[in-house]
């Protein structure tokens, strides 16, 4: 049974009887090819990426696995429609906290139409793609059993300024997110974005191949950014995960690295990095700070 | 006694009676201060640079040194005109091979006004600054006593395409005459000059560790200075190869943010310059394989 997918925080949505992606009980996501040409574009990627024998294994895992595509009855009842068949991220995960970065300084490419470009343009200016390199183009914090997700709808988003992203990617790894708090405890920060499996260890190896590869620029596409606490809790692997997502407009590279990609990637490693240097100090201030000899008193008091 | 310099490639020149910067014998370079806001941001950059105690030396070096401000005659001689004081940067070289490379994928930035951000879009999307995230703005490539250098035109430069970029940079670094384009440059002096720990390789990879941390300074718009002595190679010398960076009417501060727009663009330029190192390691291999007692017609190590 195909139902809308329960945690997609950016991209179109099936629900409201909208054409959209949808998923199974056995972990596929179905992404109806998009009009204009975009979907087939998408698709020749998938086909593309998944023969070429350049890629090494440890950066194929930051790509959802490919199925193939399939003909399935659309989400808006449109009639019969071609689906690509990929890896449902998210299944298995339960409460999904979740961050869609887009990424890069700038959404456009040369050879696009004058008409997109200036979209482009006007978009990447209005929210943080030009000044960070990259943009939040959807997220859904998770922050317990009676509060449930914080998910702020695409115009908050996309209305984000720097200290806003920056207050995002604390909040992301804090286990008291609720948004009345300005000083989140980033206490997860270690775990998630830290360590040698963390965020910021998958990060820098992307950064790596991105610093050699000519074969493909990702033009507007997104690190989906996961981790359920649950997981974090009983110390279950992988914790968290970066996915590589969206390729409706991926170009050859021609020889030339994705330089506004890698920029983009820098940009957003140095803020998890600061968050996590950040966490890193004040947990030594605070393990300073109990270890300060006492001057305690005959009843007990201590100072 | 103030002239014009030798070894300008890019930039407003004095030549002509236009106002342009000027050198004396002493090893400085007097920069008159371009019109409006540029000129006076870049002598604040320099006063914010000299006196910045979280630049460490080693990247500090990366800078034309400051020696102040000075109020000369004008080279259009419209008169007194404050002029910036720098360090002459091809004052020790010979005959030095120049490339002024300005980085970035874009050369605007968001403070800019609509018009300025107009016009840099234009140019960064007919020259190699959108698709290489850098562009070349100027260079010359010393031939030899006789012929001199070869010094390509503005406009010849604003054309090049990708293509013509991999082969300046291969030029750059051959014994062929630089003023023969139908042959393949032979690449003979990129080990010394571009590999080593004391090659341009290794400065820009230093210069990149910094970009991927230091969030004080957005440079929209400067350029790298890529400068090395042919003959000091022909002669068994060190080339005596660096890299500058300069030009910063266009400066802006980070505000916790990394240059990213600067970082990609220096990234591809590596990438360009590895590649040039790494064909060569091929070639020089399978020659090897083929004929194992060919040498290298060139002086090179």
């Amino acid at each position: 049974m195909l139902k809308a997918p329960k945690h997609q925080v950016a991209g179109h949505l099936a629900s409201d009887g909208k054409l959209g992606p949808l998923v199974d009980d056995l972990g596929r996501f179905y992404k109806p090819l998009q009009g204009e040409g975009r979907g087939s574009k998408e698709l020749a990627f998938y086909e593309t990426f998944s023969s070429d024998t350049r890629v090494p294994d440890h950066i194929r895992k930051f790509f959802p696995v490919f199925y193939g595509s399939q003909l399935l009855e659309a989400s808006n009842g449109s009639g019969l429609c071609l689906h690509l068949v990929l890896q449902d991220i998210v299944s298995g995960r339960i409460n999904p906290s979740i961050i869609d970065v887009k990424i890069g300084s700038r959404t456009w490419y040369p050879e696009a139409s004058d008409d997109y470009i200036k979209k482009c343009l006007e978009k990447d200016a209005r929210t943080t793609t030009v000044s960070l390199g990259f943009r939040i183009a959807g997220l859904q914090l998770y922050e317990g059993k009676e509060s449930g997700f914080w998910k702020p709808g695409r115009k908050e988003v996309q209305s984000f300024t720097v200290d806003n992203v920056r207050s995002v990617m604390r909040r992301f790894v804090s286990s008291d997110s609720s948004i009345g708090n300005e000083n989140p405890d980033c206490s997860f920060a270690p775990t998630i974005y830290g360590g040698p499996a963390g965020i910021l260890e998958q990060l820098l190896e992307l950064k790596a191949w991105f610093e050699d590869q000519t074969t493909y620029h990702f033009h507007s596409c997104s690190l989906l950014i996961l981790f359920d606490k649950e997981s974090v809790l009983k110390g279950s692997t992988p914790v968290a995960e970066v996915k590589l997502i969206d390729f409706a407009h991926v170009l050859e590279g021609k020889g030339v690295i994705d330089h506004n990609f890698l920029g983009g990637l820098c940009s957003l490693i140095k803020f998890v990095s600061d968050v996590l240097s950040e966490s890193k100090a004040s947990s030594i201030e605070a393990d300073v700070e109990s270890e300060k000899p006492h001057n305690c008193t005959n009843n007990g008091n201590c100072t | 006694m103030l002239k014009v310099p030798k070894h300008q490639v890019a930039g407003h020149e004095a030549i002509g009676g236009n106002l342009g910067p000027l050198i004396d014998d002493s090893g400085r370079f007097y920069k008159p201060l371009q019109d409006g806001e540029r000129g006076t941001k870049e002598l604040a950059f320099y006063h914010s640079l000299s006196s910045d105690t979280r630049l460490p030396d080693r990247i500090r070096r990366f800078f034309p040194s400051f020696y102040g401000s000075q109020l000369l005659e004008a080279s259009d001689g419209s008169g007194l005109r404050p002029h910036l004081v720098l360090q002459d940067l091809a004052s020790n070289h010979l005959d030095p091979s120049i490339l002024d490379v300005k980085m970035g994928s874009r050369t605007w930035y968001p403070e800019a006004s609509d018009d300025y951000i107009q016009r840099c879009l234009d140019k960064d999307r007919t020259t190699t600054t959108v698709s290489l995230g850098f562009r070349i703005s100027g260079l010359q490539i010393y031939g030899n006593k006789e012929s001199g250098f070869w010094k390509p035109s503005r406009k010849d430069v604003r054309n090049f395409t990708v293509d013509n970029v991999r082969l300046v940079l291969r030029k750059f670094v051959s014994s062929n005459s630089p003023f023969d384009s139908n042959v393949t440059p032979d690449c003979c002096f990129a080990h010394s000059v571009y590999a080593g720990p004391a090659g341009i390789l290794q400065q820009l990879l230093e210069l990149k560790a910094w970009f991927e941390d230091q969030t004080i300074y957005h440079f929209s718009s400067s350029s790298l200075l890529i400068l090395f002595d042919k003959e000091s190679v022909w002669e068994g010398r060190t080339p005596f190869a660096e890299v500058k960076l300069i030009d910063f009417a266009h400066v802006e501060e980070g505000n916790g943010v990394i240059d990213h727009n600067f970082l990609g663009g220096l990234c591809s330029f590596i990438k360009f310059i590895s590649e040039i190192l790494t064909d060569l390691n091929e070639s020089t291999t399978e020659a090897r394989f083929a004929e194992p007692d060919k040498k290298c017609l060139c002086n090179a190590p």
